[in-house]
């Protein structure tokens, strides 16, 4: 588990003014924010990584933020963005959901709002990245089981017994016992529920060729 | 010159085949009808002739049959007599019983009768001018011979054509012999009809010949240059029609694309406008809102929320002076140049022009009364709108009231030295809570309307001096008054 990371707001607006105050606004309830004038500053030059939120302006020179979205999503970023316009039109509202936009605000945006929709964007994003990262490591610790212990596992989350697992592999109830506390020790599990709600995903693909 | 040719050539093709068509359609009919004429012409000679043929066969098988007298004093009598009743016998000749005849001719003719029982024919002397034969019948105990003269022998008072002047020509031939009955005329060119018959008697197989020659001048060509006529106006009547109506779309199109551009330009203001001043209210929005977020956490966030505070009041500004800058640049620099001196009432009837069959296609009466030119100072294209923009509304709100009581009545009069317009329609009028509305932007009564013609042309009065206003008659019709003002020094030139 890596060390819990305070989310960041990324906001790009070429307005001075109005990057200021909402930025203002923002940090009223705790969250950073980084300001980018440039939509593509803010492309070249964000991190990644990180843990937040992206507040992107429709109408800017140069670069439309649905164009800045657009090019987000086919690179993969996996931090919400939240739109804002001045005027908005159904159509653009419909494109903007489409190519997968959080949230689509209108200017002048409520603080309410703009400060809710920023929260569940952050927390969406959080359980998303533990998410992601649990499947990781769950990943590596299932790479490192046997053969054997792997068709165990499958005959364990399909809910078989000892017994009948060992009648159906051929081997005796003792063996499976072994095998069982092997790959509970590998998988750093302490108990069947725990083993199921985290592997029981991975195996099922590989149980049934 | 050649273009001209290009963009014509398909009428005028058109036009000299329906003139080519007609005139041979015509010289048809005509010349059907004169072979027609001629058919009966001739005809009519051939049994006039043959009457007279078996006329000569009867006189003569008469004399054979009763031997008038036995005597010659007698006998010259007769031969006296009979070509005074028949003016064609020229002579009666009598062989008695034993007798010869005087020449051989008659002789064999007499020989032949006999056989046959029946007249015959002896010494043809056919001619142009002459036209004699004689005609034997063999009797007993005297045989008879007649002499006759053709010329003298056709009936001329039951004769149907003119013999002078008719251009018929007709002939007896009797082998390579011909006698000319009637001269008629025989021109080179042109169509022949042609008709020749036996007369119907044995006696004298004589062919009745009749010609005609019909040449070019006989031809219709007074109804032939009065059909090119015809076809010739019927063409341009077609082409001016054409014009006219092309015309009067475009300037339809003209009209309505100024509309729309005028509209369009709004329409792009508008969403400039929008953007320019939702930045500023953005920012003052989240200024003041993160500024009452600062002061209910404490004094210690006192400065903060007074820096959000300034920025606030300096984004009000900049709002204000958005807008500033908007009037300004929408005011016109100086609209009094582009004001001429123009008829208002030639300018209506131009407007009223356009949309006459809009008039008709909504079954409205419309009555327009503008006695005299009035002279006012404006612009054309804005002033033409203005009544387009009327007129149409007017049709719009008679859409709701029956077909037989819809009334359009628009007037042009000068009045305390303004040109006035009145379009007054029986409509269901203006309801009251709406009247103070009408010249509103975006204010409309009408589903999908824009809600920008009246306040158009609103603009466009004031923009030109001059001011547009309502009356409603409700629940029976609106009534627009449009005042414009007098041109000064009326101009003497139309």
């Amino acid at each position: 588990m890596s060390a819990p990371q305070s989310p960041l707001i990324h906001l790009i607006d070429d307005d001075e003014a109005v990057r200021a105050s909402l930025a203002l606004l923002i940090g009223t309830v705790g969250l950073r924010v980084q300001t980018w004038g440039d939509p593509q500053a803010f492309l070249h030059g964000f991190d990644r990584e990180g843990i937040g939120a992206i507040v992107l302006d429709v109408r800017m020179p140069g670069i439309s933020g649905l164009t800045v979205l657009d090019t987000l999503v086919a690179q993969g970023v996996d931090q919400p963005v939240i739109l804002l316009t001045g005027h908005g039109t159904v159509e653009m509202c419909r494109r903007a959901f489409k190519s997968g936009a959080t949230e689509f605000l209108e200017k002048p945006v409520d603080d309410e709002l703009l400060l809710e929709a920023l929260q569940n964007a952050v927390r969406a994003h959080v359980r998303s990245r533990e998410r992601h990262q649990a499947n990781r490591q769950a990943q590596t610790l299932y790479a490192q089981l046997s053969e054997r212990e792997r068709e165990v596992l499958g005959l364990i989350v399909e809910g078989l017994t000892n017994k009948e697992i060992g009648r159906a592999l051929g081997v005796s109830p003792r063996t499976v016992e072994t095998h069982r506390a092997n790959l509970f020790a590998k998988l750093q599990v302490d108990s069947l529920a725990h083993l199921i709600r985290h592997y029981a995903v991975l195996v099922a693909p590989n149980a049934t060729p | 010159m050649l273009s001209v040719f290009r963009t014509h050539a398909p009428r005028l093709l058109l036009a000299c085949l329906l003139v080519l068509l007609g005139c041979v359609q015509l010289a048809r009919l005509e010349l059907a009808q004169l072979r027609e004429a001629f058919e009966v012409d001739a005809r009519i000679s051939h049994r006039l002739l043959s009457q007279r043929a078996v006329q000569h066969e009867a006189v003569l098988a008469t004399l054979a049959l009763l031997q008038p007298t036995a005597t010659a004093a007698s006998h010259d009598a007769t031969a006296q007599r009979l070509p005074a009743v028949y003016p064609q016998i020229l002579g009666v000749q009598r062989r008695e019983p034993g007798a010869p005849w005087p020449s051989a001719t008659l002789q064999a003719a007499e020989d032949r009768s006999r056989q046959t029982r029946q007249a015959v024919l002896a010494n043809p002397e056919f001619g142009a001018q002459r036209g004699r034969f004689q005609l034997v019948q063999a009797a007993q105990p005297a045989s008879y011979a007649l002499l006759i003269d053709m010329h003298a022998a056709v009936p001329w008072s039951d004769w149907s054509m003119p013999v002078q002047t008719s251009p018929v020509r007709v002939t007896l031939e009797h082998g390579s012999q011909a006698f000319v009955v009637q001269e008629g005329r025989l021109a080179e060119g042109g169509w022949r009809f042609a008709f020749r018959k036996t007369l119907a008697s044995d006696s004298q197989p004589f062919d009745v010949v009749a010609q005609r020659q019909v040449g070019w001048a006989e031809l219709p060509w007074g109804a032939m240059l009065l059909w090119a006529l015809a076809v010739l106006a019927a063409m341009l009547a077609w082409g001016a029609w054409q014009r006219q109506r092309s015309a009067r779309l475009r300037a339809e199109a003209l009209l309505r694309v100024g509309q729309v551009a005028r509209l369009n330009s709004l329409g792009v203001l508008a969403a400039g406008m929008a953007h320019e001043l939702n930045q500023p209210l953005t920012a003052i929005l989240a200024n003041t809102q993160a500024a009452k977020r600062l002061l209910q956490e404490g004094p210690d966030e006192l400065a903060s929320a007074q820096g959000a505070m300034d920025q606030a009041v300096a984004q009000a500004r900049r709002a204000a002076e958005v807008v500033a800058r908007l009037r300004r640049s929408v005011e016109q620099p100086n609209p009094s140049e582009r004001l001429q001196s123009l008829d208002l009432a030639q300018a209506v009837r131009t407007a009223l022009q356009l949309l006459e069959p809009e008039c008709t296609r909504h079954q409205v009466a419309l009555t327009l009364r503008a006695p005299q030119a009035v002279l006012v100072l404006a612009e054309r294209v804005a002033v033409e709108q203005i009544v387009h923009n009327l007129v149409t509304n007017a049709l719009q709100a008679l859409e709701l009231v029956p077909v037989a009581q819809r009334q359009l009545s628009v007037a042009v009069e000068a009045a305390q030295g303004q040109g006035v317009l009145r379009v007054l329609d029986s409509g269901p009028g203006i309801a009251p809570e709406a009247l103070p509305h009408v010249f509103a932007p975006f204010f409309t009564t009408r589903a999908g309307g824009l809600g920008l013609g009246l306040s158009l042309c609103e603009t466009l009065a004031n923009e030109m001096g001059g001011q547009l206003q309502v009356h409603s008659h409700a629940p029976h019709g609106a009534e627009f008054v449009l005042q414009l003002p007098l041109a000064r020094a009326p101009e003497d030139t139309p």
